[in-house]
């Protein structure tokens, strides 16, 4: 098993890591739609980092022996606050508060789907309040 | 105490003066210097001992700093690496930035957003509010997104991909998506995606065409409406 941490301060990190997730996921054995859809789902966790999370990092872990075939796993943890309310959070269009604006899309940087999306790809999501921050684990089956 | 039992030792002030002398020059690293004048003294005595220990010590100390010296030219050179990487990933970073949404006038009044990489949520809002504002801003009539390079998108995502379509519409602009992939065909289907007002091409070059072609017709429209014009007068 091998992680790789990657520290998220910004967009350009954000990139970085996503696309660096693609080729792990490829290289892992992968099809091309499912590497697609891990880099999405790494792309939204990181983005999230970046505009709630203050500061913190992404994990990728290549675990081959996992039963039955091996998985990945991307780790988001961050310093920020908890999520209050993680359903209302799920809901498209909403953060954590309740239904987004679609005027305030711009000046919030999203349209409230990300966690959404990675709720839709990943095969499993799991949510953890911390000591002084949280981490969101996703699991990609192979 | 007596001072005859403590052994004396006869220096001429010379010694002494070279021995002060060369003292000073290794204050000022002048290693080199100091151990001439060290040597200068042939004679054997226990000032002499002195002398010798003094000057390997001297030599010690030179080695020493020129060690140190070698040690902190390879430092610097290694810094001077270090800032050049670390110029090329700022440049590499600004690199990003630009192209994560780059937007081409291809021809007067057509744009182009060729779309590569990841399309997460942010990134799909992002490419709307900087399309939207270049379509006024350039005033164009045309806006072509090229999605060519993207494998896979989120149901929602793809949804406000569209929605960015109809949003260039309202702005007086068309919108032509080309490039869609099966894999995103089927996700803009299953969500039953309203895709009137949007059109879809196969690839840049067939929305290209097609500005073309109309703009083609709006000339010979416009000519003959002249030429009808012309004739009535």
């Amino acid at each position: 098993m091998s992680g790789k941490a990657f520290p998220i301060r910004g967009r350009n990190e954000v990139i970085v890591v996503s696309s660096h997730a693609g080729r792990m996921a490829r290289e892992f054995g992968l099809d091309a739609r499912r590497a697609g859809e891990l880099a999405i789902v790494v792309s939204e966790l990181a983005s999230n980092i970046v505009k709630h999370g203050i500061q913190g990092e992404i994990i990728l872990t290549l675990d081959p022996d996992s039963p039955p075939y091996g998985e990945i796993t991307v780790e988001a943890h961050d310093v920020g606050p908890p999520i209050r309310d993680l359903k209302l959070a799920m809901i498209d269009g909403n953060d954590d508060q309740g239904p987004i604006d679609p005027a305030l899309y711009l000046r919030r940087g999203g349209i409230g789907t990300g966690l959404g999306a990675v709720a839709r790809l990943a095969d499993r999501l799991e949510y953890r309040d911390e000591e002084g921050g949280k981490t969101i684990t996703a699991r990609f089956y192979r | 105490m007596d001072q005859t039992e403590v052994p004396h030792v006869n220096v001429a002030s010379s010694r002494l003066q070279s021995v002060i002398e060369a003292l000073s020059y290794a204050s000022v690293d002048e290693f080199d210097s100091c151990l001439a004048l060290l040597q200068l003294s042939n004679e054997k005595d226990e000032f002499s001992e002195l002398e010798t220990a003094f000057s390997i010590f001297v030599r010690e100390l030179g080695e020493a700093k020129s060690e140190l010296n070698r040690a902190l030219t390879q430092q610097e050179a290694a810094n001077r690496e270090l800032e050049a990487k670390l110029e090329t990933i700022e440049m590499q970073q600004a690199a990003i930035r630009e192209l994560s949404t780059p937007i081409i006038e291809v021809w007067q009044g057509v744009l182009c957003l060729p779309v590569v990489g990841v399309v997460d949520s942010q990134r799909s809002a992002e490419m709307t509010e900087t399309l939207l504002e270049t379509i006024v801003s350039k005033q164009a009539r045309m806006a072509i997104v090229d999605i060519t390079g993207i494998d896979v998108m989120d149901t929602k995502t793809a949804d406000h991909f569209i929605k960015m379509a109809r949003a260039v519409r309202l702005l007086g602009a068309e919108c032509i998506v080309s490039g869609i992939n099966p894999g995103i065909a089927q996700t803009l289907t299953h969500i039953g995606v309203d895709l009137t007002g949007v059109r879809t091409l196969r690839s840049l070059r067939d929305a290209l065409q097609l500005y073309l072609r109309e703009t083609e017709q709006l000339v010979v429209q416009q000519k003959s409406h002249f030429a009808r014009r012309d004739s009535e007068i």
